[in-house]
């Protein structure tokens, strides 16, 4: 179903063609990463840390080096120190320990062999001699006065100070006078909240495989969401020319915001200029979980005034935010992220703290979520305790155009109003709550971003054309920029081959992040297409002996007066007559992405005997802007939905008290599968974005948002209990029910 | 005259001041000068800041044109998933 608001009729734009990539990946053609083989290829693998926090006294590597198969070895000495202040140290410390081991799974070396279990041989007779330091796991033990240093190398971003610190940064945001508010209010609520470390679950582990060659040049392949920042990031952890080295995208399995950091590709690199051979290195499951980046756990106290009527007068709350072993900018999003309801009084502060746990990275809107399940659970409250609909109290206060968001900017033009009607509205709001079961309302704001984006249009000589980009399609934006493109044109979807190029056959392009590609690329794609056309119709008005303005394009051809048509396919023909190839490269920095929100209604039945949730309905209303392939959408308001389901009712890292991960595999880790779950039911809501030619506002990140908080409120009318950390897990409720 | 408005962070180096009036043809103009007045602000603004401009947030605002009597939101630096 979808709710639009009045734009103009397109062609192609909002249809649903099969899928470009969806032949490859139906018959297994597809290549990701870790299918790559290189002739004399070696196998790659780390030695990680047992430890939590150790200081390495010694690495011998002497045994290992010499073990059958070994072709080379490399420790932290292998890699240049970068400079405080330098924005890869952090990156540069994490994927290959200097000194101090900071998490248990930290990498401390590396052996590349003939076959893996050469590898794995060698690696374990690699002796290191530690000398153990304190182990902080936790938000609380790391800011209690005179905690030990988790990473003595971080200092507190921006405060000035340089003296070492467990805190990642302090962001305090403020308008208004809450103390008057709270003073003034009928209804005062406050609660405290915690959420757990959750991983985004790809289902691909990293893997890369990369080729020194004697010219000192380096061939990566690698699965990520960002060819471009590989390439920059292991350039800079090497010390390199960024001209050094070309990264081909290979097809990603899932990112989630995980992959937009890199874990191998400068240890194969280095591996690989050791040995003069190509290194491949696939990380195991276990390794993902233990080492690379899941989104931050949490704390928070939050406290909302309101009128008796429901009008929300004033917000108070200090939110935390674990952001593992070193800085991130996790507290600071997080704070900004409290933008959805206009709060005339507001005082926020967030923090940004360290645990030895590895580097947190970002897991679609990053920090929202534990934002909004907090707040989302007090506005619950509070309408419940007025008597008062949930959905009514969220329109009530809702932001619209010109309403400040957290940081004091104005709202663009927004469709959070919308989403909440849509929902309010809908099939599923409007039925009775099943017998047994209970419903609950929650929502989720997400900024969204531009950033830099590159693409090439050739129109080949028979009138179908190809799309090159640099943006990793990790959720359909090869089918969106053929469509975008296909509108422009007037050419059929599937004349059109969208393709994304390795980093020396395309321009720069940033990380796809931010629920960016299909925004900002896209405008790349559809300024270049607007230049093609502007060509065609110079080329057509030589063709037909007209003045170029005489020319208008009328859905995939030149018309001119007293003329036939001439469809794009007959100028194509006569390119080389013309004036040579068709060929456009457009690129930009994208300003103006539109915030998206999304309302969530779920219905839950809680079996009071064993503490299981489970989720019976679920309707998702998101604002798209203007959805270019619907079914895209839909399912990256499911997927998100789903991934948040999971954060809700399942997921968690434990952790032993030496910092060890104890579930680390997915029989343990429990992500959902299809069997849990109903069918999720969309809603596209389209309030167009006016900073963008078809209104398109991003739809990656934002149905994570509100589930958490969705369910927590549904969990609440089924059993009174107001659930304030998270995962739901059966033990949990348990837990809650027999205190009740 | 064009408008700077700090995060509650940034007030501590203007006394508190949350909305100041700076001349400055770019972004990077008002916060030379903002660093002129308030020495140590123009730092964090040049490299932890992004600014929000006519309702867009810019990444490396410096270079951005702005007009006599636009408001600069300087906020904490974005990213995504």
């Amino acid at each position: 179903m979808t709710v639009t608001e009045d734009r103009p009729a397109y062609k192609w734009v909002g249809t649903r063609p099969i899928r470009h990539d969806g032949y490859d990946k139906v018959v297994g053609k597809a290549r990701f990463a870790a299918d790559l083989n290189l002739p004399g290829q070696l196998h790659g693998v780390f030695l990680r840390s047992p430890h939590g926090h150790a200081r390495i006294v010694s690495i011998d590597t002497s045994a290992a080096e010499a073990m059958p198969g070994v072709k080379a070895v490399v420790t932290g000495d292998d890699f240049p120190e970068l400079a405080a202040g330098d924005p890869e140290r952090d990156t540069a410390i994490n994927l290959m320990a200097r000194g101090v081991v900071l998490y248990v799974g930290h990498a401390l070396a590396a052996v590349a062999a003939s076959t893996r279990a050469e590898a794995l041989a060698a690696a374990a007779a690699i002796e290191v001699e530690y000398d153990l330091l304190p182990v902080i796991l936790s938000l609380d033990e790391s800011i209690a006065d005179g905690a030990p240093l988790v990473n003595e190398d971080n200092r507190t971003a921006f405060s000035g100070s340089d003296e070492p610190s467990n805190l990642a940064s302090v962001t305090p945001l403020e308008r208004g006078d809450v103390d008057a508010a709270f003073e003034a209010a009928d209804l005062v609520i406050e609660r405290e909240f915690e959420t757990s470390w959750v991983h985004q679950g790809y289902i691909e582990p990293h893997a890369c495989v990369v080729d020194v060659g004697a010219d000192g040049k380096a061939d990566i392949w690698a699965s990520s969401q960002g060819h471009f920042r590989v390439r920059s990031q292991t350039a800079a952890v090497l010390g390199w020319d960024t001209a050094r080295i070309k990264v081909t995208p290979a097809e990603i399995g899932g990112g989630f915001g995980g992959k937009t950091t890199i874990y191998l590709e400068p240890v194969a690199a280095r591996l690989s200029e050791k040995s003069g051979r190509p290194v491949k290195i696939v990380m195991t499951r276990d390794e993902v979980l233990r080492a690379t980046g899941p989104a931050p756990g949490s704390k928070a106290r939050i406290r909302i005034g309101a009128t008796s009527d429901g009008e929300l007068t004033a917000i108070e709350g200090w939110i935390g935010y674990v952001v593992g072993c070193v800085n991130n900018m996790a507290g600071f999003i997080g704070a900004m992220s409290v933008a959805s309801y206009k709060f005339p009084n507001l005082k926020l502060e967030a923090v940004g703290v360290l645990t030895n746990t590895p580097a947190s990275a970002a897991y679609r809107a990053p920090s929202a979520p534990q934002a909004a399940f907090a707040i989302e659970s007090v506005i619950d409250e509070i309408a419940q305790t007025l008597g008062l609909d949930p959905i009514d109290v969220r329109l009530k206060n809702a932001v619209v155009e010109g309403d400040p968001t957290a940081m004091g900017m104005p709202h663009p033009r927004i469709g959070f109003v919308e989403c909440l009607e849509a929902i309010r509205d809908s099939d599923h709001y409007g039925s009775p709550v099943p017998e047994g079961a209970a419903r609950g309302i929650g929502t989720g704001f997400w900024f969204n971003i531009g950033e830099q984006s590159s693409a090439t249009v050739n129109l080949n000589e028979d009138g179908t054309a190809t799309v090159i980009t640099g943006s990793p399609d990790i959720g359909g934006s090869r089918a969106s920029m053929a469509l975008m493109a296909a509108e422009e044109l007037g050419i059929d979807v599937h004349r059109i081959t969208p393709v994304v190029a390795d980093t020396e056959s395309v321009g720069f392009t940033d990380v796809t992040e931010g629920s960016r590609a299909t925004f900002a690329t896209g405008m790349a794609v559809v300024n270049a297409c607007r230049e093609l056309v502007d060509e065609l119709k110079a080329r057509a008005a030589t063709i037909m002996g007209v003045d170029s303005e005489a020319v208008d394009w009328i859905d995939g051809a030149a018309v001119a007066e007293e003329h036939d048509p001439l469809p794009l396919d007959a100028i194509t023909a006569k390119a080389k007559g013309t004036g040579g190839p068709l060929t456009v490269t457009a690129s930009l920095n994208a300003g103006g992405a539109g915030p998206s929100f999304a309302v969530h209604c779920c219905d839950v039945a809680v079996d009071e005997e064993t503490g299981q949730v489970t989720v019976l309905r679920y309707t998702t209303a998101q604002d798209a802007g203007t959805a270019i392939h619907p079914s895209y959408v839909e399912g990256q308001m499911q997927g998100g939905t789903v991934q948040g389901i999971g954060w809700a009712l399942n997921e968690e890292y434990v952790y032993g008290e030496d910092g060890t991960m104890l579930n680390a595999s997915f029989l343990d880790y429990r992500v959902p599968v299809a069997s849990d779950l109903p069918m999720i039911e969309t809603i596209i809501v389209e309030v167009p974005n006016p900073a963008h030619p078809y209104g398109v506002r991003g739809v990656g990140e934002t149905g994570i948002v509100p589930p958490m908080s969705t369910i927590a409120n549904a969990v609440n009318r089924a059993t009174g209990l107001r659930i304030s950390a998270l995962p739901m897990s059966p033990p949990a409720i348990l837990a809650a029910l027999n205190e009740r | 005259m064009p408008r700077a408005h700090l995060m509650s962070d940034h007030r501590r180096f203007t006394d508190g001041e949350a909305v100041i009036e700076v001349e400055g043809l770019t972004v990077g103009a008002v916060i030379a000068e903002l660093e002129r007045r308030y020495p140590g602000l123009g730092e964090i603004l040049t490299n932890g800041s992004s600014a929000g401009v006519d309702g867009v947030i810019h990444a490396e605002p410096e270079y951005l044109v702005i007009g006599p009597d636009t408001d600069v939101y300087f906020v904490a630096p974005l990213a995504g998933g």
